[in-house]
């Protein structure tokens, strides 16, 4: 039907369809692509919108309903602010999101935006400048979520716009307003152009048709007549995941190819397969990989090739990291055997957690010009993946051009060449027409890669009256269906000492979804067991767990968190463990986390002067981790300017862009500031200050080159050199936990992070920030869950997957320790990942500390929790 | 893929009772708020006819007179959480507390009474199942962390309304197109049919909720047992409403329970023992623990049994002040 509406006060006249929602229609029918969709459920906000004043769902909404209504997407708010003095047009909500850093990718920020002004107006009328409280924050927004963990930053902006302070731009009174984040203005707006929002003139739209068995053979795909079409299974024809792609097609709508997807005849003879990890790993078990060519297929879950192991059915491994290991195998034997009241052993088990980036893997591939093929893709690696994509499909690299301007998060989900995006370009090959495949949420949460399920044997021996530890050994089996060559126990190799020890690692594949790298691949799976019986010892000995860390540890930057952590109100103050009895328990716990420093010795970095102007350009991408801001930060400095005064040029990987790193092993930000600064010394050196007067194309160039005399390893892998020296980080949470309905609060944590020099304060924090919310959701939340008898992913959506929200937010007090990077160009390295280790830990001894009850499984759920402390498990 | 908006029966006296099925034999699905059918026809990707109720006049109107209080089948969940606070309040928490504010804003009482269920089975596009066309429930042998701990049924799933939960302590009925009268188990059913989530015709339309008259004095409470903040399907949830005498003793009671069965469940025995009491401990205590008597929960449910007893608990401690 025809109807008649008013978008951000611009009448309109549409088509619709009964069916359709008005997130379709907003976002493709009229082109205002500031509105996202993400989880399609009515779950996570991203698609909010005014329509008459109310805040709805776009993607729950139907079209029709915006008949003879008014209705202002994020575009449209700002102007909404305009006749308020503040000059800038922005709506205060918007400045203060900006102020405040109330956002990090930025894809969820268009819905929390338009909700909150909803709110703020709302409150304004109501209360004047009164603070809201979080809690009724909290409410109000209770129906978005946020995957990078923005919430600090969005409690502190609504309250600041709340309290007035951003009615005028520039702040008012003696709050000086600032942009921290130098794009946050486009993503505040809606006006930050993401992959899923590129729209190329004949573009076709691709869809895929995926498996629903965990195992079998697919014979010869035909097309019906008139179809385009691509076969994507290997050669051997063979799936072994539940949601594994087999074919993609093409259509003019999304809904059509949709349909023709669904509809495509796929000759298919199921095989046995197995989704229960200890099933596969018994003798007899159907085989994931039966041969020796198949093994070769398996893809790796890390972020570097699988170390070679040997094969026993469907388990690979152990790799193996010794120091004196038959040693240390013997020393824990012997003290077994004595019944040593110095050896602590506990079997630990994680749930495979989804990264679910709110911008779902995306592409459109424009091969339209025979000569020249422009791909626009949501990664984590422009420039690996151009050098990629001319790889596969033997083109010389300067006709390849890749371009993410703005992703929508990636958290290592989006580090390789991904099917989606192979798929995209053979078919605009075909059909010389631009082609678009973006994932829907169902997808995403499926087959797009997960942190690894794991069990994991702990074996710490201390010396019974020193507590200096004796021996070490840990066993993890992963859990990475089809994937191999994680690294979890291995990561025990770099803590606490160098007493003899052994890590072995083994993968127990299986028929269920691949695992990928995962912002610190291994590490917080490794931290949940290594520090819970680090924790048990301490509390074994009647000892302070910082004390007995600070004992061990060699790491001088986490020796000067001890110091800072045990001095923190919140630590002193902790219970006994087990001494409380009431129904709500409250509990302090510790955790320590360690990570390897990263740099591409590749990155280099252009500034230029254009039209007066100062530009920054390298092929690097920003997925809310900061790029942009680095870049203009350190130009700024060298120039003595302020940030937003110096263009950012990112997000664009072909031959005329220098090579930048991936986003992706905390190597970003240390491998661009440093060469930024370069740039701009040798250009300052060269024009002076006076931007005005200089040529215009000045420019300057340098590149980052390693650290001399630096490396641990000699050799540059994939983008990768591994410097030396760890980052380190400890985290102190406060929980609440309440034993009657078994549900896990955590009011509170410290995060220490020891990461040298830090370049941008405030994005930094909210990376931190970001970290202590996706361990939070690890350690309560989050659980991937297959069926046992298809190997179907339940868990597909957001409603049964669940991450954190708002109202789970603890309060944050992220701590920088700045020391002790001298020796790296610009004094610091990247702290991604190594935010990321310690949090679900440090969770995990403070339910110890309130409760007695150690929580040896992930995640900490209401009814393990129960289960738990009926079984008697409290002390 | 069309669209009726049923504005045409504005032309018609009988407004909402003129309602019937599109001509034809095509699909086709009636839509109040959107809230629940919009996401299926995403996943499925079916495009049946669509008559979109909205329009209606009485649709979303509240009625109220000596003989009780009508609601329109259109009234919102955002409406019961605010309009009915002061007289209802069992049924006004009950909406306040479910979903989020932006579901709440369109979602209605008869499409919250009428959604279909939230297994992840039946949500899921590659299974099927009884409620889905099939002949099995693949939950029940699978995973049903969610299912019920009352498994009286053959689907494990609890029914998803928390608004029939409420509903069912105030004894309310609900008219249709076809027949007024019905109890809210009358139109939910028992269960024993595993295919259906309610039992109305497919060309029956849901017209209107009738409350008794308000109790006077009436106290409520409501909880959720969930792992986050808020917005999170209930692992259980309970309301109750009293009405007490100066004395403090209990006059009339309503309680019942949510997320554990294949539909909620008003809990006699528990509303018996309140009933005269003053909601002393002991009596909180006894009633809490009566709330899970006869559960018999699924190999993953096991945990609902202490939780159905703690939210009991938790609701009667809240209601008592
Ligand atoms: C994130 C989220 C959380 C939620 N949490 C909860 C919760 O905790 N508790 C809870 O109870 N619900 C919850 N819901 C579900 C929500 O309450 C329902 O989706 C909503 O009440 C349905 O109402 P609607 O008007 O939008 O129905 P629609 O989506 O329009 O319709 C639902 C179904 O009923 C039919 N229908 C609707 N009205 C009529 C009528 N008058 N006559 C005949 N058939 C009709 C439709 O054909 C459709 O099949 C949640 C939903 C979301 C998205
Ligand atoms: S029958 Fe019920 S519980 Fe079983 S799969 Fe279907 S909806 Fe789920
Ligand atoms: S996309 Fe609409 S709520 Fe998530
Ligand atoms: S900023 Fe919220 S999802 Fe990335």
């Amino acid at each position: 039907m025809e109807l008649t509406t008013t978008v951000n006060d611009e009448t309109r006249v549409v088509e619709v369809d009964g069916t359709e929602s008005a997130v379709d229609l907003v976002r493709d029918g009229l082109g205002l692509t500031g509105t996202k969709l993400v989880c399609g459920s009515g779950v996570c906000g991203a698609c909010t919108m005014l329509v008459d004043g109310e805040p709805v769902l776009g993607c729950l909404t139907p079209a029709t309903r915006l008949r003879d209504a008014s209705v202002t997407t994020v575009e449209g708010i700002a102007r909404r602010g305009g006749d308020d003095g503040g000059g800038d047009d922005l709506h205060p909500v918007q400045r203060a999101f900006a102020h405040h850093d109330g956002l990090q990718c930025g894809y969820c920020t268009p819905g929390f935006v338009v909700d909150a002004v909803a709110f703020h107006d709302r409150w304004r009328a109501e209360h004047g400048t009164d603070e809201p409280d979080r809690q009724a924050v909290a409410e109000a927004l209770a129906g978005h979520l946020c995957r990078c963990g923005a919430y600090e930053g969005i409690y502190r902006a609504v309250a600041a716009a709340c309290r007035g302070e951003h009615d005028a731009a520039g702040g008012s009174g003696e709050h000086v307003e600032r942009v921290e984040r130098v794009e946050a203005p486009a993503k505040v707006t809606g006006a930050a152009v993401y992959t899923t929002d590129v729209v190329r003139p004949g573009m076709l739209h691709a869809a895929i048709r995926r498996s629903d068995h965990a195992a079998g053979v697919v014979g010869p795909i035909t097309f019906p007549d008139g179809v385009l079409g691509i076969d994507v299974l290997g050669e051997d024809r063979r799936v072994r995941w539940a949601g594994q792609p087999i074919a993609v097609v093409a259509a003019e709508t999304q809904a059509e190819a949709r349909r023709l997807a669904r509809e495509l005849a796929v000759p298919f003879t199921p095989e046995p397969f197995v989704i229960d990890p200890d099933e596969a790993a018994r003798p007899g078990a159907p085989l994931v990989y039966a041969t020796k060519a198949d093994r070769k297929e398996a893809p790796t879950a890390s972020e570097g090739a699988p170390m070679p192991a040997p094969w026993d059915g469907n388990v690979h491994g152990p790799s193996r990291a010794p120091f004196l290991g038959t040693l240390a195998k013997r020393r824990i034997r012997s003290a077994r055997s004595e019944g040593r009241k110095g050896l602590v052993e506990l079997e630990f088990h994680t749930a495979a957690q989804l990264h679910t980036a709110f911008e779902p893997h995306a592409c459109v591939a424009d091969w339209s010009d025979p000569q020249y093929l422009r791909v626009w893709l949501s990664t984590q690696g422009v420039a690996a993946m151009r050098l990629e994509i001319a790889d596969h499909f033997d083109l010389d690299p300067t006709h390849v051009e890749v371009v993410a301007e703005h992703v929508g998060g990636g958290f290592g989900a989006k580090l390789g060449l991904t099917m989606e995006a192979v798929a995209a370009i053979s078919l605009s090959r075909l059909s010389r027409r631009p082609v678009r495949l973006v994932l829907d949420r169902h997808e995403e949460l499926t087959g797009t890669g997960n942190r690894p399920g794991s069990r994991s044997r702990v074996s710490l021996l201390v010396d019974d009256d020193t507590q200096a530890v004796r021996a070490l050994t840990v066993d993890t089996d992963s859990h990475a269906g089809i994937a191999v060559g994680n690294s979890v126990a291995a990561l025990a190799m770099f803590l606490y000492d160098r007493t003899p020890r052994l890590a072995r690692d083994v993968d127990v594949v299986t028929n269920a979804p691949p695992g990928a790298p995962f912002r610190g691949p291994g590490g917080p799976t490794i931290a949940w067991a290594l520090e819970q019986t680090v924790d048990e010892t301490a509390h074994r000995f009647g000892r302070d767990p910082i004390e007995l860390r600070a004992q061990w540890d060699g790491n001088p930057k986490r020796q000067a968190l001890y110091r800072w952590a045990s001095a923190l109100p919140t630590w002193q103050g902790r219970p006994a463990t087990g001494s409380q009895t009431g129904r709500y328990r409250r509990g302090v716990g510790v955790a320590a986390g360690n990570w390897m420093y990263f740099v591409d010795p590749d990155c280099e970095v252009v500034v230029r002067v254009e039209a007066g102007r100062l530009v920054v350009s390298t092929a690097v991408q920003d997925m809310g981790t900061g790029s942009r801001t680095v870049l203009a930060r350190a130009v700024a400095g060298v120039f003595d300017v302020e940030p937003t005064a110096v263009d950012v040029r990112l997000g664009l990987a072909n031959s005329g862009a220098t090579h930048g790193p991936a986003s992706g092993g905390s190597r970003t930000t240390v491998s661009l500031w440093s060469t930024a600064v370069d740039a701009a010394t040798s250009l300052r050196a060269r024009i002076g200050t006076d931007l005005a007067g200089a040529p215009d194309g000045v420019s300057a160039t340098a590149k980052r080159g390693g650290d001399r005399g630096m490396r641990a390893v000699p050799v540059t892998m994939g983008g990768i050199q591994v410097g030396r020296g760890f980052s380190a980080a400890v985290h102190v949470s406060e929980v609440e936990v309440d034993t009657r309905t078994g549900k896990t609060r955590v009011l509170r944590v410290h995060g220490g992070i020891a990461v040298g020099r830090i370049h941008a304060p405030v994005l930094a924090r909210s990376q931190c920030e970001g970290s202590v919310i996706q361990g939070i959701g690890l350690a309560l939340y989050e659980n991937q869950v297959l069926d046992p008898h298809t190997g179907l992913t339940l868990t597909a959506n957001l409603e049964d997957y669940r991450i954190p929200q708002l109202g789970d937010t603890p309060e944050i007090d992220i701590h920088f320790h700045e020391d002790g990077w001298d020796r790296v160009p610009g004094g610091g390295v990247g702290l991604g990942e190594v935010a990321t280790i310690s949090p679900a830990a440090s969770v995990g001894n403070a339910i110890f500390n309130a409760t007695g009850w150690r929580p040896l499984t992930l995640p900490v759920r209401p009814d393990r929790l129960l289960e738990g402390l009926r079984a008697g498990g409290a002390r | 893929m069309s669209v009726t908006i049923l504005t045409a029966y504005d032309q018609r006296p009988d407004g909402l009772d003129g309602l019937d099925g599109p001509d034809g034999t095509g699909e086709f699905a009636y839509r109040a708020g959107g809230t629940d059918l919009q996401e299926r026809l995403r996943t499925t990707g079916a495009t049946p006819h669509i008559l979109d109720l909205t329009g209606v006049p009485g649709f979303a109107a509240v009625e109220r007179t000596d003989d009780g209080t009508t609601l329109g089948a259109g009234v919102t969940v955002a409406a019961l959480a605010r309009d009915l606070a002061g007289d209802y309040p069992a049924l006004a928490l009950t909406a306040g507390g479910l979903a989020t504010p932006q579901v709440r804003t369109a979602a209605t009482i008869g499409g919250n009474l009428l959604q279909r269920t939230r297994c992840w089975y039946f949500r899921h596009p590659h299974t099927s199942c009884f409620k889905s066309g099939g002949d099995s429930c693949p939950a029940r042998d699978g995973r049903h962390l969610y299912g019920n701990v009352f498994d009286t049924a053959p689907c494990v799933h609890p029914h998803p309304s928390s608004l029939a939960m409420a509903l069912l302590t105030y004894a309310a009925t609900v008219d249709t197109t076809q027949r007024d009268g019905l109890a809210v188990g009358e139109v939910l059913g028992d269960g024993s049919d595993p295919t259906r989530d309610h039992l109305l015709a497919d060309d029956e339309v849901l017209t209107r909720v009738v409350l008794p008259p308000p109790a006077p004095g009436e106290q409520a409470a409501y909880f959720r047992s969930i792992s986050r903040f808020e917005a999170e399907w209930p692992l259980v949830e309970a309301v109750v409403r009293v009405v007490r005498d100066d004395a403090g003793t209990v006059t009339s009671c309503g309680v019942a329970i949510g997320g554990v069965a294949p539909v909620p469940l008003r809990l006699a025995a528990v509303e018996a023992l309140l009933t005269g009491s003053t909601l002393d401990d002991d009596t909180v205590a006894r009633a809490a623990a009566s709330a899970a008597q006869g559960a018999n929960p699924l190999p993953e449910t096991g945990y609902k049994v202490a939780l159905v007893e703690a939210t009991v608990r938790e609701v009667l401690e809240r209601v008592r002040g």
